[in-house]
């Protein structure tokens, strides 16, 4: 085999097919664990790695040090050796085949554990049907990081810009620096407080924006606790190169935990509708969570196992439990050993489960330099 | 865990997450027991099995089944809108979850009664 960096481990963990890419490449990069994923897509009629991969890799290689991509003639094969997370200031084009979420989300696994304070540009569309949004990002998984011990972070809007075209640009900041996350118990489902929410349209009528508040604020008017959504219209340079409407909700607790939802519209669709699905959306996410939305999921599980050598134990759910948790903990396991123990909560009128890791006792490179 | 303690075998979720053998997907159709796999045989023998099942399938796998388990999907699953409509009508089942404002109801209420 070839040559590896200092402290790395000497074989390769082998994975197959697409699943996961991103996950795969962030805790590879975290265990200093080199990688090959074979088999990707190659039975597809467009087989191997799409370029909003490609350009994930780029990224990826841009901060870090040392890193060793390569990537097989076809593109079913990619051979990964991390590198050290150094992070700096960078900008990222995105293709516009996916949103800027999509590389903004696997960042916040690296970014406080980095040499340099991350300060990345990303430039193309900023929301879509299928990734994170950008409020997302900044009211549902910055708060998971605030819990773990990374407080300043922030991702600013700068432009917005719908698909198709896109153009838009937003900017993620992350100051903190830590050597590791710090250990986290949460046994209790937090009480939601407030729901507050944003609905923001580019290249659109404003009337659009108001429609889909009402939509929402019909659902939301029933569950007892402060509402409270913005209306953001864009115009102008910074409204990016297509017409696009979206609404994105959050519910926060008081102790900084909060749920969200979001969606963006179609043309065609009707403003009202989009409005009240996010809001039943809403609602769903918070009956089948208990103190993280199965999209923060991966992050407050993660930041867990890389934690100091200590227990740390969050409550989930049973309706949580799911095969992206299963192939989540599987994946998790394969980089760091590490189990995930389930307990049932000492309470007969749930079925909650305390999940409870030890972490690895990870240490930023970095830090332990310095 | 191997014998009939109950007449469904009632799984373990811890373990069975790590057995890599099974499929995330069956994974959790066992644990919620709609799993329709012989539930008499022996383990070793079913998971042996399925192993080889799981394997074919997923070489060909649909997209429906992409979907529930890889996390490149951000947004998760959610049932149809107008089940949604149904199921949150009133939001009792979630009262507990929320705390502070009382409801507009309960606040017009208080009012009239003043």
């Amino acid at each position: 085999m070839s040559s590896r960096g200092i402290g790395s481990k000497s074989e390769y963990l082998v994975f197959q097919g697409a699943q996961n890419f991103r996950l795969r490449i962030i805790l590879a990069t975290l265990s200093g664990q080199m990688i090959k994923i074979e088999k990707i897509r190659s039975n597809d009629l467009n087989p191997g790695l799409k370029d909003y991969e490609v350009s994930f890799m780029r990224l990826i290689e841009a901060v870090t040090n040392g890193s060793v991509i390569e990537i097989s003639y076809t593109g079913t094969t990619v051979i990964y050796r991390p590198g050290i997370i150094i992070g700096g200031s960078y900008t990222h084009n995105c293709p516009n085949s996916k949103p800027v979420g999509y590389y903004v989300e696997p960042m916040l696994y690296l970014a406080p554990f980095s040499k340099k304070k991350f300060s990345i540009i990303f430039r193309g569309i900023t929301s879509s049907h299928s990734d994170a949004g950008i409020e997302a990002i900044k009211w549902g998984l910055m708060p998971v990081m605030e819990k773990f011990g990374v407080r300043e972070c922030a991702l600013h809007t700068l432009k917005r810009g719908a698909p198709p075209l896109g153009g838009g640009e937003v900017h993620l900041v992350v100051d903190t620096l830590i050597a590791q996350p710090i250990t986290m118990h949460e046994l209790d489902i937090p009480p939601i407080v407030k729901i507050r929410g944003v609905a923001y349209s580019t290249r659109v009528s404003p009337s659009m924006v108001n429609r889909m508040i009402d939509g929402a604020k019909q659902v939301l008017k029933n569950v007892g606790c402060e509402v409270n959504i913005t209306a953001d219209v864009w115009r102008g340079e910074n409204s990016g190169k297509s017409p696009g409407w979206g609404i994105t909700l959050v519910a926060e607790t008081k102790k900084g935990w909060c749920f969200f939802s979001e969606e963006i519209g179609n043309s065609g669709d009707i403003p009202e509708d989009i409005g009240s699905k996010v809001a039943y959306h809403l609602l769903e996410e918070i009956s089948i969570s208990s103190v993280v939305g199965r999209n923060q999921l991966p992050l407050a599980l993660t930041y867990m196992v890389i934690g100091k050598e200590d227990i740390g134990r969050l409550r989930i759910s049973q309706n949580q439990i799911d095969e992206k948790f299963v192939s989540l903990l599987r994946d998790m396991k394969k980089f760091f050993g590490t189990e995930v123990l389930l307990k049932e909560v000492d309470d007969p009128d749930s079925n909650d489960f305390i999940a409870t890791v030890k972490g690895v006792g990870f240490t930023n490179t970095n830090k332990k330099i310095a | 865990l191997n014998g009939q303690i109950s007449r469904k075998k009632k799984w373990d979720i811890g373990r069975l997450i790590y057995m890599d053998n099974i499929s995330p997907n069956e994974v959790i159709k066992r644990w919620r027991g709609e799993s329709n796999g012989d539930e008499d045989s022996d383990i070793e023998d079913e998971d042996a099995e399925d192993a080889d099942f799981f394997k074919k399938k997923n070489d060909s796998a649909t997209a429906a089944q992409n979907y529930d388990t890889d996390l490149e999907k951000f947004v998760p699953y959610f049932q149809t809108f107008d089940k949604l409509v149904q199921k949150w009508n009133d939001c009792k089942a979630l009262k507990g979850r929320f705390v502070g404002v009382p409801t507009m109801k309960e606040s017009e209420n208080a009012e009239d009664n003043e």
